[in-house]
């Protein structure tokens, strides 16, 4: 009973994801800017920082810790982090 | 005159010589491998509460939460938070979170010490005040809920690129959750209202058995605007040695995310929630008699809870007017059930709306409405319905 349960958590979302992801066109991470990039992740849990926010050196560190705590790759943070200092 | 012309000629080169040597070129500046940041948040406000004719108005705070985080080169990071508040009188220092990150690779990272779960999304990204777009936590989410805020242990974490999808992972061990007896070590009545609860501080672990979990999320559509995710937590929660020691328990969570700029309505709309059940395995618990002379008495249920939330809200942010930009307006909805038979036996609901005022990205002024009924729990007679409606005037900073 539990195991069907723990399976229906996990599968039921990856279906649904699945789904909607085939119905939609589709870009790759590869194929964006930083500032697209910066425009739909860091709106995702609160308010967007603007570029001027911070100095470069702080973007570095705040690109981590972000990076650690929203689950971003490598390639999006560091285009976000040169798009936040080239902006700012 | 040669004398003095050579000898004029020597000191000028040697003052310039000299001069040349103190101001060497300007070098680009470089920061160091280190840096080290301070941030955090704090809130204060005003609540109001009315239940029937009893009213309780009160300015509340501050809370404060410092954070630490410490940055050395590209790939270690260290980040702590502590959160001192005033509780019953007396000044309590939180120790929110303490852990150090290594990125493997692009797409893994290892954390450990204690830190915030991943169990759904509601703690690990929209508990902040600043984040939060209404005064408290939703039913069975704050302190006292039933799902985990924190944990101490190890996880792997990251994200990994799908063609235009992405997948969001974490996996952890932990010390795993404790159970609630309502008896201390020596078999003492300690908190016996509470008997079948989960309690989520292990700073030692009670049993030697971990506690295992993660979160699998995602973002099907390339703009990222929506995740979707599960979550599982679960393990041995009875002490070790104790009657309970083979008590387990199986967390589960869903929780989902839209946060999209739409143009139709010039402004970002955004759509949270998550849903929480708690399964724990059943045990026998013992109530203490009113009367000395009685015996205490055993007792046993289905210790079975849920809390949810779902909540909307928009903000104009392609209004024209400067004003009206920052200006959003929220709803939520949350309810939580706990089990019936224990002595914390509740089902509650509760209806919040805002509005709220943003000074810039991470300061707010937020003015909501919220409407309360519980049936069960403490305090409440039984079979009645208690209804409290409050109205809180919080302002909310990030720094
Ligand atoms: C998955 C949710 C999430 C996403 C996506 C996210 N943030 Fe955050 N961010 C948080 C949370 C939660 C905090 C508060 C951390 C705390 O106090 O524990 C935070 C804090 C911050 C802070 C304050 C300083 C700090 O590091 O704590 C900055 C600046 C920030 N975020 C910028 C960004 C930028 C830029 C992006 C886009 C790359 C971004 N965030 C994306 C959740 C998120």
């Amino acid at each position: 009973m539990k195991n069907i349960k723990t399976l229906f958590v996990f599968l039921l979302p990856l279906a649904v994801g699945l789904i909607l992801a085939s119905s939609c066109a589709s870009s790759k991470i590869t194929m964006k800017s930083g500032a697209q990039l910066w425009g739909e992740n860091c709106v995702r849990c609160h308010a967007t920082p603007s570029p001027s926010a911070y100095n470069d050196i702080d973007w570095e560190t705040i690109g981590l810790h972000m990076r650690i705590r929203a689950n971003l790759t490598a390639e999006e943070t560091n285009k976000i982090v040169e798009f936040l200092q080239s902006a700012n | 005159m040669k004398k003095i012309l050579i000898t004029t000629l020597v000191l000028v080169l040697v003052i310039t010589y000299s001069y040349a040597q103190d101001t060497p070129a300007p070098e680009p500046f470089t920061p160091s491998k280190t840096q080290f940041m301070v941030r955090g948040y704090a809130h204060a406000g005003l609540n109001y509460k009315k239940t029937g004719d009893e009213v309780e108005s009160t300015f509340v705070g501050t809370t404060f939460n410092p954070l630490f985080i410490f940055k050395h080169g590209d790939r270690l990071l260290f980040e702590s938070e502590l959160a001192f508040s005033f509780e019953d009188g007396q000044l309590d220092i939180g120790f929110e979170y303490a852990n150090m990150s290594y990125l493997i690779n692009d797409y893994m990272t290892i954390r450990m010490g204690k830190m915030l779960l991943p169990f759904g999304t509601f703690i690990e990204r929209l508990h902040p005040s600043w984040v939060n777009k209404f005064a408290n936590a939703p039913l069975g989410f704050g302190h006292g809920g039933i799902a985990p805020a924190s944990g101490i242990g190890v996880e792997m974490r990251g994200a990994i690129p799908v063609g235009s999808m992405k997948i969001l992972y974490s996996v952890y061990a932990t010390n795993g959750p404790v159970l609630n007896t309502g008896m201390d070590a020596e078999g003492n009545f300690d908190e016996p209202d509470e008997a079948g609860q989960l309690m989520f501080n292990n700073f030692e672990d009670n049993n030697n058995k971990k506690g295992y979990g993660g979160r699998l999320g995602i973002l099907p559509f390339a703009n990222s605007s929506v995740e979707i995710g599960g979550s599982i937590y679960g393990g041995a929660v009875g002490d070790r040695g104790s009657s309970y020691g083979n008590i387990g328990a199986m967390l589960y969570a869903v929780d989902f995310s839209f946060v999209r700029q739409v143009s139709a309505v010039r402004g970002i709309v955004d759509v949270k929630a998550q849903y929480n059940l708690s399964n724990v395995d059943q045990a026998t618990y013992i109530e203490p008699a009113d009367d000395p002379l009685d015996p205490d008495e055993a007792y046993t249920f289905e210790n079975s809870s849920n809390a949810y939330f779902a909540q909307a809200s928009y903000r104009p942010t392609m209004a024209g007017n400067d004003v009206m930009k920052n200006f959003e307006v929220a709803y939520r909805y949350s309810a939580f059930n706990a089990p019936e038979g224990a002595e914390w036996e509740q089902q509650s609901t509760q209806w919040s709306v805002a509005l709220n005022y943003y000074m810039n990205w991470r300061t707010l002024f937020k003015l909501s409405y919220q409407s309360t009924s519980q049936v069960g729990g403490h305090g409440v007679p039984e079979g009645e319905t208690v209804q409290t409606d409050g109205i809180f005037v919080h302002w909310a900073l990030g720094f």
